[in-house]
């Protein structure tokens, strides 16, 4: 890598200070890295940007079309629809998804005993490929021999047609993100209640505070780092939602469950429409982007940094 | 009071049971459900096994899913993808952890920016660039841009963070080069970051759906969820058969999960602290 | 990491590589062939084929790489696009085979077509469906179009007589009605046993939507594609009386609209549960297996007799290094003795007129397939379909179609005309663009 003359010159400078030295190593050890990432990151988001002004379908030479895929999307019906989808999508999944994982994430950690077990157990969904979970959940699904209609009937409910209703379907997406995703959230709680120092719930005890009332008070503050990181993730994965729409209802009833990124495939890869498409992506990462921000921004209120 | 805590424990236990049951039943049903026969799956109310065990369903279906052909195809990828990211995080990670360069932090928050941006974004380039290469319907176009990656040069960072400096300033007196410090000192103690790091990069390779639906096609290049979700859109209400595909497909990663378990929880606990 | 472990992993990957790389074939000339099949009985008739050209052609080699219906035409355009298309393909012809050929991805075979093939021996859709302004860039293989299957089993229980087999016989809308409700059958909690219809919602097109507007006189676009008629009284008329089927004859199941749902519309009618199946002619194949005796009939009518039809075509693309093997591949996918197999097994109709005589029919009318009476469908199939409306519209017009009017199936309570009346401003701006 370094060859031997360059060796001895930088073993020369470093009396003069190793600031010099870390630079340049610095930028050497960061090369692989930052080729990769700007070559296959960041050079294809500034193509992408480009194609958005332009009217291209893969195959004949492309238009320049300016700002008209912009003020197309905004007109398009469709894109409205699967936009509003999304958000429903997101707001169903992360705060529900981020509330149960807190619920199992206590309760593990007073069961101290089984707690590799369960961890394993709540895991499993995690490492498997959506593709095949979505395949199951599919079959689950089904309102007349599925396994969740079944288990429905005990409790007297007659259980909806799920993918194949307009109102159900987008809740059934939603559940299969939330057990999908539900061990990864767990894990991150446990680890931040881990982190939570003993002492202060013996002082809360002694104090006679209730389990409620040391829940309430001390739990969840000194959780809130780890709350806002899996918020932050949580909302950027479910912006992009693609598998589990692709695999149980490719965005039906009536496009009941496609989202920006469903529709952004059908633009891009069956409509012919690059440029259009490319729009949609800018789009949806400006959404994510500032979502993000915002996310960061109001953190100071809610958030508590350290112990 | 200990009887509120007998409650309290049960209750824990109710909740953290019913948990795992609603974790685990969908891989019961998916077993369940591919040792039987296609008659026996519709059937109200459902069964857990139907007359007998078919395990033939198991080999009926090694024609349309080839399974060693896919899984050595996602295991070439995902060991290729592996391999190049704990090379080039590890060493963007060392660089950012310690060293000091003009440009450092800003390049770190472009980095942190990346995780920002979806996949389908640049999936049109990329797909031009791989055109470009005559990279199409090959595996390069999965493990080239594969090989890098902004989470695990996060990861990494936040790990050789929490190594002591004492540790370098030892070897700088002694005249260590910084490369020598990160393969002396920071990979030796840096081995349960790294194998989570692995460990993580290779079940995203694994899982990986959208990038071989792009980029493969013939049949001897497909990786294990591609060919599921082929299987899946062929045979779509052949219950068994599909079902036994899916358990052959998550078999492999839930047994490397199985036996590095730990490591998971390490890599998760790495990103998710300190963020 | 200590040394030998590095070594094993490295070994492990050599090998992974090398073992991707041996699999790789050698020798003679090798055809891709990509196409999608509805089920394995297709797949398996299609290899049958494939290994009949390659028998009587030892030096081709044909690959077979099946895709999902899904997901064939995004693929092949990628991979056009990416320089790595097969060398040959099935192209469907609602809407992709004019789309490619508008791009230029095609081979034009017009040459090579008139040299040794005859358009007049084809029936009149295919004629229409092949000509792109007077080129041929893809050959038919057959022709499948929407027909009326039904369980006999429930007709014979409910004494009725089976939907008739002959066009001049055709039922009248109404007629159909009452046969539904008849055989739409209910224990005694009320609970519906049994359905006198299904499938008009399973797709708008060629066994539902299309062939009931034109027989009510009205069209789905003018000539020339540009404005969409399906805001036009005739058209609405019939999509409400086919939503009626369900909302006020009571006689269809709740939509099962995604057809991945489980048991799929042959099994609905194998177990009794559905009595009479509107669907593609193609499903004989699958039902011919079944243990129940079946019939086939033509579509109802309003005002004229008409049944909607189709068919992919197979086509080179132009990328294709070895032009003149593909071109024998794609005239043999459509040859007579390639198609009669498939034909005699139910799951396509002859595109060949001299297929459709008398002496014709007798090679394929195959008593353990096709049910008693089927010269009249065939009759059906030569001389009232038409090409469906599809092959001349972009692939997003059929998804606003499809969107929209499945708001009427999962709503009943859903007015139809408003929803038609949007439908068509949408698809009208899609047009518009073109």
């Amino acid at each position: 890598m370094v060859t031997r003359p360059l060796r001895r010159k930088l073993k020369k400078r470093k009396v003069k200070g190793i600031a010099y030295n870390e630079v340049l190593w610095g930028y050497l050890f960061l090369l692989p890295n930052i080729v990769g990432v700007f070559s296959f990151i960041f050079f294809p988001l500034v193509i992408a940007l480009g194609l958005s002004f332009f009217k291209w379908d893969i195959l004949t030479p492309s238009v320049f079309f300016g700002l008209k895929n912009y003020i197309k999307i905004f007109q398009d019906i469709t894109f409205l629809k699967v936009f509003r989808n999304t958000i429903y999508y997101v707001a169903g999944t992360v705060p529900l998804g981020i509330f149960i994982a807190l619920i199992f994430a206590v309760a593990l950690n007073r069961a101290s005993r089984l707690i590799k077990l369960y961890r394993a157990i709540y895991f499993l969904p995690v490492v498997c490929s959506m593709i095949a979970v979505a395949i199951v959940w599919q079959w689950i699904y089904n309102p007349e021999f599925g396994f969740l209609n079944f288990v429905l009937s005990f409790i007297g409910i007659k259980g909806p047609k799920w993918l194949s209703s307009t109102q159900w379907a987008m809740p059934a997406l939603i559940i299969v993100s939330i057990w999908k995703g539900l061990g990864f959230n767990i894990v991150i709680f446990l680890a931040g209640l881990q982190g939570i120092p003993d002492v202060y719930y013996e002082a809360a005890r002694i104090d006679g505070a209730s389990a409620w009332n040391q829940f309430w008070r001390i739990t969840l503050p000194l959780l809130s780092s780890t709350t806002f990181f899996i918020t932050v993730i949580s909302v950027i994965s479910s912006f992009q939602i693609f598998d589990q729409v692709f695999i149980m209802t490719d965005g039906g009833p009536a496009r009941s469950t496609s989202v920006i990124v469903h529709y952004l495939y059908q633009n891009a890869f069956l409509y012919f429409k690059m440029g259009y498409a490319s729009a949609m992506g800018c789009i949806l990462f400006a959404a994510i982007l500032s979502v993000t921000l915002i996310q960061v921004w109001r953190a100071k209120t809610w958030v508590h940094y350290g112990i | 009071m200990r009887k509120e805590q007998i409650y309290m424990r049960t209750f824990v236990h109710i909740i953290l049971a019913f948990g795992a049951i609603t974790m685990i039943a969908p891989f019961i049903w998916m077993l369940s459900t591919s040792l039987k026969s296609l008659n026996e799956v519709f059937v109200f109310p459902p069964t857990l096994f139907g007359e007998s065990l078919r395990w033939n369903n198991y080999l009926q279906i090694s024609d349309r899913f080839p399974f060693s052909i896919f899984f050595l195809n996602s295991m070439k990828i995902a060991v290729l993808v592996t391999a190049g990211q704990l090379f080039t995080c590890s060493l963007g990670g060392y660089s950012f952890a310690r060293l000091k360069f003009p440009g450092r932090d800003i390049i770190f928050l472009l980095y942190l920016a990346t995780l920002m941006i979806p996949y389908f974004v640049i999936v049109i380039p990329i797909f031009i660039m791989m055109r470009s290469f005559g990279w199409v319907d090959t595996h390069y176009a999965l493990i080239v841009p594969g090989l890098f990656s902004a989470f695990g040069t996060f990861l990494m960072k936040q790990f050789f963070l929490t190594i002591p400096r004492e540790l370098e300033d030892a070897a700088k007196i002694d005249g260590c080069t910084p490369f020598g410090i990160y393969r002396r000192i920071f990979l030796p103690l840096s081995k349960p970051a790294l194998a989570a790091l692995g460990i993580f990069t290779f079940m995203w390779s694994w899982n990986d759906f959208l990038a071989p639906l792009i980029f493969l096609n013939t049949i001897t290049k497909r990786t294990i969820p591609l060919g599921l979700a082929v299987m899946q859109g062929l045979y779509s209400t052949d219950w068994p058969s599909l079902m036994a595909a899916s358990v052959l497909s998550v078999m492999p990663i839930i047994i490397v999960f199985l036996c590095a378990q730990e490591f998971f929880v390490k890599g998760i606990t790495l990103s998710g602290l300190k963020a | 990491m200590k040394r030998p472990k590095r070594g094993i992993m490295f070994t492990v990957v050599l090998m992974i590589v090398l073992v991707c790389f041996v699999s790789t074939a050698i020798g003679k000339v090798t055809l891709n062939f990509q196409g999608w099949e509805a089920s394995p009985l297709e797949t398996e008739s299609v290899r049958k084929g494939i290994a009949l050209f390659e028998s009587r052609n030892p030096d081709i080699k044909v690959e077979y790489i099946p895709t999902p219906w899904s997901e064939h035409h995004s693929k092949l355009l990628i991979l056009y696009a990416g320089n790595a298309a097969p060398d040959v393909a099935f192209v469907a012809a609602e809407p992709f085979y004019r789309e490619f050929v508008k791009r230029g991805v095609l081979l034009d075979i017009t040459e090579q077509f008139y040299e040794e093939l005859k358009l007049e021996d084809f029936i009149p859709i295919d004629r229409k469906k092949m000509v792109v302004n007077g080129k041929i860039y893809g050959i038919s293989s057959c022709v499948v179009a929407g027909v009326l299957f039904s369980n006999t089993n429930l007709y014979d229980e409910a004494g009725l007589d089976y939907p008739p087999r002959n066009v001049n016989e055709a039922w009248k809308w109404d007629e159909f009605i009452s046969a539904a409700e008849k055989l739409t059958l209910t224990d005694t909690s009320g609970k519906v046993t049994q359905y006198g219809s299904y499938g008009l919602e399973a797709w708008f097109g060629l066994h539902s939507g299309h062939p009931l507007i034109m027989s009510n006189g009205g069209r789905l676009f003018n000539d020339d594609y540009t404005k969409c008629l399906m805001d036009q009284p005739a058209a609405v008329e019939v999509v409400q009386k086919m939503a009626d089927v369900k909302r006020i004859h009571k006689a269809s199941p709740d939509a099962f609209i995604l057809q991945n749902i489980g048991m799929n519309a042959a099994q609905m009618l194998e177990t009794g549960r559905i009595a009479t199946l509107f669907d593609g002619s193609w499903s004989l194949q699958l039902l011919a297996t079944l243990d129940f005796p079946i019939q086939v009939g033509v579509l109802p009518m309003f005002k004229r007799p008409v049944s909607v039809g189709t068919a992919h075509v197979h086509s080179a693309f132009k990328t294709t290094k070895y032009p003149e093997e593909a071109w024998k591949f794609v005239k043999f996918l459509s040859s007579e003795e390639y198609q009669i197999d498939l034909i005699r097994a139910g799951l396509w109709m002859p595109n060949r007129l001299s297929l459709y005589t008398p002496q014709g029919m007798e090679r394929w009318l195959n008593p353990e397939v096709y049910p008693e009476g089927y010269e009249g469908i065939a009759e059906y199939f030569r001389d009232y379909l038409e090409l469906i409306p599809y092959c001349f519209i972009p692939q997003e017009v059929q998804d606003i179609i499809e969107e929209e009017t499945q708001l009427i199936w999962t709503d009943e309570k859903q007015a139809v005309e408003p929803v038609m009346k949007r439908l068509v401003e949408r698809v009208n701006a899609v047009l518009a663009e073109q």
